[in-house]
Parts: structure tokens; sequence; C-alpha cells
């Protein structure tokens, strides 16, 4: 169980970043963002495509060959890409539906549709099959009472990192409090001089980078696919039910959880033999969450219904 | 019947999709339209099941394919078939007519499940939950070999219905070079989706309808005035179910076997992309809206191929789901009252 | 036991530390008509929330006919005999107003899946009464020639009176106003205020939250006035008017 704890903090920091991220801009646009996991696998292929050597082939179509950047800067501009990636979703697609007034409901089926749309265009331009980040690899060794290569030690040391900052930006700062004042009403931020337009893009640009990063952490660890995104979207919503919806606070410990719990049940004896099912702990867990206590651990109970 | 502007762009739409079919596949247009026409109506009933919880109700379901499965697996397992790696025999079982009823109401009954937690909840808590259980119940599936035949799944099965097949029939479609298993099959969905649109017409302009109605335009008010709105919301989502499990059972002895690979979120998102072409709440939009959608994805391959050369099959697949994504979006954006909908009866904002 | 229509006791609800309601006793007696009012933000509406289920107390009790339907939901204490209506109206919007009407007359059973598959001539019969008694409903408060209009398409105060009448179809012990007059023109309202004074005297137990005083001073039993979610004040229209302590919490909110 020890092993899987290892395993579990890792999955776990990554679902955290990848759910404050998904929270946040729940939290200030209401948008359910299903097209997150595709941005979160955005920041893995563009880090792919800048940091692999010059001749291999990444790319299908062959026609551009990677740039055989030094990974960690290859890493640096993959996260503003999603960055910039992200704002110009806001401004080019949510933007107009927004002032459109298009309902949630549609908004919600574009993420949707956007989210198969995207994934099928890194399947068709950038990579069906598995593929690794250029990195050496590694031999496990101990930290404390866990096992795990040097390099996913760090990821997990990179991932508390990030969230400290993200709490103390969100908590204290003034554009912190600037996104609370949007989320809690639209109208009175405009009066006290908050432009919510504003907020609203900072906060699908930053939503995006923190996903992109995580993006990154994941396939460091683990690899890059077209579809990894959609394969952890289900686990980052489960961390961010349990940890409470509309609160990044939540979103981080619940994302924590959800990894740890994951991770652990492999070592429990109903699971023997049905590994691969673990995920389905972490969809059970929440269907459980929204059917006795919906706000999660730390949300408030509105009327969610 | 009103002929309006959007009737006739229908139909003219539909003529011009399966033409385009017949024009670039010279070789035997019967077969192909045989085969398009079996696998619209397949899916049209799914989406009609589709329908009934997000256009009646508002109920946002994304986990639809898991009704289908549920429906199918279930039918499969109570009649003779074939199971698993080594091929299990199971030579005992129910005639096909009881097991199938026996599915439709196990595919109702997972509704029942599935909403219960969730439909008390908004909108989009419905549309993870639905995700989440589908998700769960491809797992269990995969998982539970000894007895769904996990990823190996099930064969052997297409006899029970297709010893109904009548001899003229047999001989008639013979006759048009056709394969009578299939359009057996064809047949039956098309007939199933008949009764069913009578069904749910009738139900439409009943007070159960109405009910349903005034729940997708006000909840609390439906609650203030006594009735109990999560009871409603539950009947429809099992109706929709069902007739979701009924498209699943079709699907499979369309394909003669089932496995963990068939009832997926890809399979969900054709059902709601045809719904939303279709006409969200439209009693015949998916009809419409699964052969013009299967009539032009059928032929995007063709177009992937000439855009991208030296592409693999997946990459082709890859174009066609990226068309899928794609349309929703526009449809949602541009028109999501989609070809036949009431544009006054949109359901746009969660309340 | 006392018998008093409806009672509540200790009633408490906050919101994130502000206190909503905080209302130790209070009665209400049957066909009695009882105005509630209060400055903005008094607890008027969360109150009826808590007595039609839409919230939830955080203490306290609330007995219907020595019943107690503290934590019932709301759909349950509908069916009971007490019908609210809402500040902001709630019209099917894409709905006519026959069948906002037909919808809410209509029986559990009667809209049940069953019934509705299988119709039986004894159903066909009972949307007829239910259509006839809708009709009624509309002629009486004059909106019949809006039958197969959409809801949507009614002016305010035409939502305001079919949101009555839905109500009423429902023959109602309890009726619940909240704010029936708000938005509505002059002549409207007088017409309102009549029908709403005629079912008072017609028997129903009328409960009705107005800002509108001269109303509430015309057709009242009894006034309750609340402020930062307590009584303040409590009885016959002309007392309570000239209640300092009443004066002081509407003057002391305009001075803010």
């Amino acid at each position: 169980m020890v092993d899987q704890l290892g395993n579990g903090l890792l999955l776990g920091i990554i679902i955290s970043v990848a759910s404050v991220a998904l929270s946040l801009l729940y939290s200030v646009t209401r948008i359910v963002n299903f097209a997150h996991g595709e941005i979160i696998a955005l920041g893995a292929i563009v880090t792919l495509f800048f940091s692999s050597p010059v001749d291999s082939r990444i790319i299908y179509l062959d026609r551009f060959s990677p740039l055989g950047i030094d990974f960690i800067l290859s890493a640096i501009i993959a996260v503003f890409i999603c960055g910039v990636f992200g704002g110009l979703l806001e401004v080019l697609l949510f933007r107009p539906l927004r002032k459109a007034e298009v309902g949630n409901i549609a908004i919600l089926v574009v993420t949707i549709g956007l989210s198969i749309f995207l994934r099928h265009l890194y399947l068709i331009f950038a990579t069906g099959r598995v593929q690794n980040f250029p990195l050496e690899l590694e031999r496990r060794q101990t930290y404390w009472f866990v096992d795990m290569t040097p390099r996913n030690f760090k990821v997990l040391i990179a991932g508390l990192i990030v969230m400290i900052i993200v709490g103390i930006l969100l908590t204290f700062t003034r554009i912190g409090k600037a996104m609370r004042a949007v989320r809690d009403s639209d109208e009175l931020a405009s009066i006290s001089g908050v432009n919510s337009d504003n907020i609203i893009l900072f906060t699908w640009i930053s939503s995006s980078m923190l996903a992109g990063l995580a993006g990154i952490f994941q396939a460091t660890i683990n690899d890059v696919r077209y579809n990894m995104g959609f394969l952890i979207l289900l686990l980052i919503f489960a961390g961010t039910v349990l940890g409470g919806i509309g609160t990044s606070f939540g979103a981080m410990v619940g994302g924590l959880l959800i990894g740890i719990f994951v991770q652990v049940s492999v070592a429990l004896p109903f699971m023997e033999g049905h590994t691969e099912a673990k995920n389905g702990v972490a969809l059970a867990i929440m269907i459980l969450i929204l059917l006795f206590r919906p706000q999660g651990i730390f949300g408030q109970k509105e009327r969610i219904s | 019947m009103k002929i309006s502007g959007k009737w006739i762009f229908t139909l003219l739409l539909t003529i011009f999709s399966v033409s385009l079919v017949f024009y670039l596949n010279p070789g035997g247009p019967l077969r192909i339209l045989g085969n398009l026409l079996t696998f619209a109506g397949i899916y049209a009933l799914a989406a009609i099941g589709l329908n009934v919880h997000f256009g009646m109700t508002g109920l946002l379901n994304f986990g639809h394919a898991s009704f289908m499965g549920v429906g199918a697996y279930v039918t499969l397992l109570l009649i003779p078939h074939a199971a698993g790696r080594e091929g299990e025999i199971s030579e005992n079982g129910l005639p096909f007519l009881s097991a199938l009823l026996i599915g439709i109401v196990a595919a109702a009954l997972f509704g029942l499940l599935l909403g219960l937690p969730a439909i008390r909840l908004r909108g989009d808590y419905l549309a993870i939950v639905t995700i989440a259980a589908a998700e769960i119940f491809r797992l269990l599936v995969r998982d539970l070999e000894s007895i769904t035949g996990g990823v190996y799944g099930i064969i052997n099965f297409s006899s029970a219905l297709q010893k109904y097949r009548p001899l003229f029939f047999d001989e008639f479609i013979t006759e048009l070079e056709l394969a009578p298993a299939q359009i057996w099959v064809g047949l039956l969905s098309w007939v199933s989706i008949f009764f069913t649109l009578i069904l749910i017409k009738r139900l439409n302009q009943s007070p159960w309808g109405r009910a349903l109605r005034a729940v997708r335009e006000d909840e609390d008010a439906v609650r203030a005035l006594g009735k109990n709105a999560v009871w409603l919301k539950l009947q429809s989502f099992m109706l929709g179910a069902g007739i979701a499990g009924l498209a699943g059972v079709f699907l499979a002895f369309n394909y003669g076997s089932v496995q963990t690979t068939l009832f997926v979120p890809l399979l969900t998102f054709y059902v709601w992309a045809i719904m939303i072409l279709g006409g969200v709440g439209s009693l015949t939009g998916p009809i419409f809206g699964s052969i013009i959608f299967w009539a032009i994805i059928s032929e995007t391959d063709k177009l992937a191929a000439l855009i991208f050369e030296n592409a693999d099959g997946q990459q082709l697949a890859g174009v066609r789901f990226a068309l899928v994504g794609l349309l929703i979006m526009i449809l949602m954006i541009f028109r999501p009252s989609g070809l036949l909908g009431k544009k006054e009866e949109l359901l746009l904002n969660v309340k | 036991m006392s018998n008093s229509f409806i009672r509540i006791d200790n009633l408490k609800k906050t919101f994130g530390g502000l206190k909503a309601v905080d209302v130790e006793h209070l009665t209400f007696d049957q066909n009695v008509l009882t105005s509630i009012i209060g400055p903005n933000g008094a607890g008027k509406t969360t109150l009826f929330d808590l007595i039609s289920g839409f919230q939830e107390e955080d203490a306290g009790e609330i007995f219907y006919k020595n019943k107690n339907i503290t934590r019932s939901q709301p759909y349950k204490i509908s069916r009971l005999g007490i019908v609210r209506t809402f500040q902001l109206t709630k019209v099917f919007d894409r709905m006519t107003v026959l069948e906002n009407l037909m919808f809410s007359g209509s029986s559990i059973k009667n809209d049940s899946l069953f019934n509705s598959i299988f119709k039986t001539s004894n159903n066909k019969k009972y949307e007829k009464s239910l259509k006839d008694k809708s009709f009624q409903i509309m002629e009486d408060l004059n909106i019949h020639q809006m039958a197969d209009s959409y809801a949507r398409e009614l002016s305010g105060g035409q939502k305001k009176l079919l949101e009555l009448g839905r109500s009423l179809i429902k023959n109602p012990e309890v009726l619940m106003l909240d704010e029936p007059l708000a938005g509505v023109n002059p002549k409207l309202a007088e017409d309102l205020l009549e029908i709403i004074q005629n079912l008072s005297k017609s028997g129903i137990t009328i409960l009705m939250v107005e800002h509108n005083i001269d109303a509430v001073m015309k057709i009242s039993d009894r006034v309750v006035v609340l402020a930062e979610g307590s009584v303040i004040a409590d009885g016959l229209p002309q007392d309570v008017r000239s209640n300092p302590k009443v004066i002081e919490a509407y003057l002391g909110t305009v001075n803010d």
C-alpha cells in the first residue's frame, strides 16, 4: 500500500492542479468546461513537439520536425501557449456566446463538441500512438516513506509549490478578490469597478496555463496520448465534486484525495485482478458524494437543485 | 402536417445526402442504401430515447450508450449465446421476445438507478454523473468476464432473432442482392421507430406530457402546485432509457457480436449529434437527422482520404469524429433548433 | 395542543451569519386575511419559503392543522392545501394559458404515465371537466381571451392573474401570495385586490406579503410586521399603522 501511496500522491497532485484550474473557471464563468481535458493534453503535446529531437517523427504529417529544445524551456513555452489558447477560446468563442446570452446548457454542449473536435484534431495531426518525453529513464529512490524516481519527486514538489502559489494568489491579491467578486455577482462587480470581461479572460488564461501544466506533469509521469485529457477528466470531476464545487481550496484537497484513493484502492482485496478498474472507484465515490453530500467537503450548501 | 420551409429543406437535404452516397459509391447502391438505412434506423431509435430526456424533459444525459449497452447485454445473456475468450456456450435461453422485454426493463431500471442520485441536482451535475455511470458500466462489463465475456464479448446469438425471418422476406431480399440478416434488423428497427413515435406522440399530448413540459419550464412552480417533479423526471428518464435499450439490442444484432468497445462515449456523442441535427424536441427529427448524419459521415472517410495522403485508419476515423464534434458545436451555436426543432420551444438555460 | 390553523414555533434561519428569520411564536387562524409587511430584507419571502418547504429551517417547527410540516417537501405541503405564489411570477412560458391551468388542476392520478398511455373514456371526461373548470377560472379572472396564447406573451399583470388562477384551481385552503400586486398597473391592481378580498370572504385563509401599504390597509383583517427577521408588530391594520416601532423600522431604512 505504501507503494501505491507514492503513485497516489503523484496522481493526486496532478488531478489537484487540474481540478483547481477547472474549479476556478467554473467559479468565475459558471461553465463546466468539458474541453478542459484537451487543454491538459495540449500542454503535453506542445512540450513533446518542442522538446523532441529534431529528426524524430512526432507529427503525422511529417512536414514539421520537432524542435529539439531543452525540456524545461519547452515546458515553460508550452504552458504559455496553453494560456494563449485559453485566452483565444474565451475571446473568439465563449465571450461572443456570453454576450449573445446563450444559455448554460447550450454552452455545456458546445464544450463537449469542442472537446470531441480538439481531441480528434490531436489524433489526426499529432499523435495516435503513445509517445514519451525525451527524458532518460531513472531508477526509483526512497523519499521518506515513498519510492519514486527523482524526476517524479520533482514533479510532486513542483505541483505542491504551484498549489501553494495559487492559494496565496487567490486569497490575498487584488485579482483573486476580483475573481471572487465576479463569481458572486457580475453586476455588483462591475459597479465596484471590476471589469468582468477582463477578469474572465484572466481566468481563462490562468486556468489554461494550470491545465497545461497538469498535462505536462501527467506526461512526465506517464506518457503523451491524444486522449490523455479525456482519460483523467472524470477523475478531475470526481476531485472537484469531492472537494466541493466552487471552492478552489476544495478542488485542491479533493483532487489530492481522489488521486490517493484511486491508486491505493489497487491494494484493496476486492480489487485483485481488476486493477484497471481503479478509476471506477473514484467515480463511485463521486456518485456517492452527490447522493449524500452534494456540496462536497468544503462546498457551501447552496440550493443545488 | 404543415408543409413549412423547414420540412422542405429537411426533405431536400435528406434526398441530397442519400444521392451523394449513391454518387460516390457507383457499385451496388442498394447494398449501401440497405446498410445506411439499417444504421440510421438503429441510431434514430436511440436518438428518440435521448429526445425524451433532453427534448421533452430538459435532462442532460451523456451516458446514453450505457443504456443501450444494458439493454443489449441483458437481452443477449438471456438467449442462447457464446461468451468470453473460450466462447463458452449457453445453449438454453428465453425466447427472443421475453428476453427483449426483460432487457428493456433492465435498461429502464438502470435509468432509475442513475436518476436517483442525480435528478435532484442541477443539469450539469447530471451530465457528469451520467458520464461517470457509463464509464462504470463499461468497466464492470469488461471486468466481469465470466458473465459478460469481457473484452471478448458475446457472439453466436443472432439466430434467436433471425429465425423469425419469413421465407418470402429472404427470397425478396436476396433477389435485391442484399443481406437478409441485416435488412431484417433494419426493418425491425424502423417498425419499432414507428410504434415508439406513436407512443411518444400520444404521451406528448397527454396529461403526463403536459406535466413533463411544466417540469421543464419551472420545477419550483411545479412543486408549489403539488406535483412531484423528481418522480416525473425519473419516469421520463426511465422511458428514454428503455427506448435506448431497445436500440442497443438492434445494434448488437446488426453486428452479430458485442464487446466492450461498442457502448462507449463516442456512441453517445453520435446520438447527441443526430438528435441536435434532427431538432431537439421534434418527433420525427431523429429520423431525418440520423439518415443525413449517416449519409454524410460514411462519406467523410473518402473526403479525409482526399485531404490527407498517407493517412492511416486511425487518422481517417479521427477526421470523422472531429467532424462530429465540429457539427455539435456549430449546430448548438448557430442553429440549436436543428432541422425540425421548434425555435420557441428551445431549452437553453439551466434554471 | 393548540388549535390554531398554522402555528410557527421558534423558527430560525440564517444565511452565512446573517439572521434572516427569527420568529419565536406566530399563529394564523383559519379564514383570516393576514398581510405580512416590513422593509426590504426583513425576511418575509424567507418566511414564506420556510412554511411552504422551499427552504430548510435551522431550527424551529411549523404546524398545519396540528400536523408537523417542518421538514416536509414542497409538493407534499401543497397537497395538504397550502398553495403559494412567487415574487417573480413563475408561469410556464412555453405553455398556453389553458395548459398552465389544466396542468395545475390535473390530479396526480390523471397525470400518471399509465393513464396517459391507456386513455380511457373516464380520462377523457376528466380532461373535459378540467378544461371547463379552467375556462371558468379564466373568465373569473378575465384572462379567458388569452386562453390559447403562450404564457410568456402575457403582460406582467396578466401573468400574476394566471399564477393566481393556477393556485385557485387547486381549491386551496391556504393561499400564500408573495407580492401579488408588484409591478401591476393601478387599475388591474384594484381588480386583483377585489378578487383577493372575495377569495377571503369565500373561506380561503390568505397570507399575503405586500409592499403596497394602502392595499394592505384596505383588505387585511390582520397585519404582521417583520423587521430583520423578527415580528415587531402584530394586530389590526389601523393599530399597526400607528405603531411607533413600525414607523421607525420603515423610516429607519429610508434614512440609510
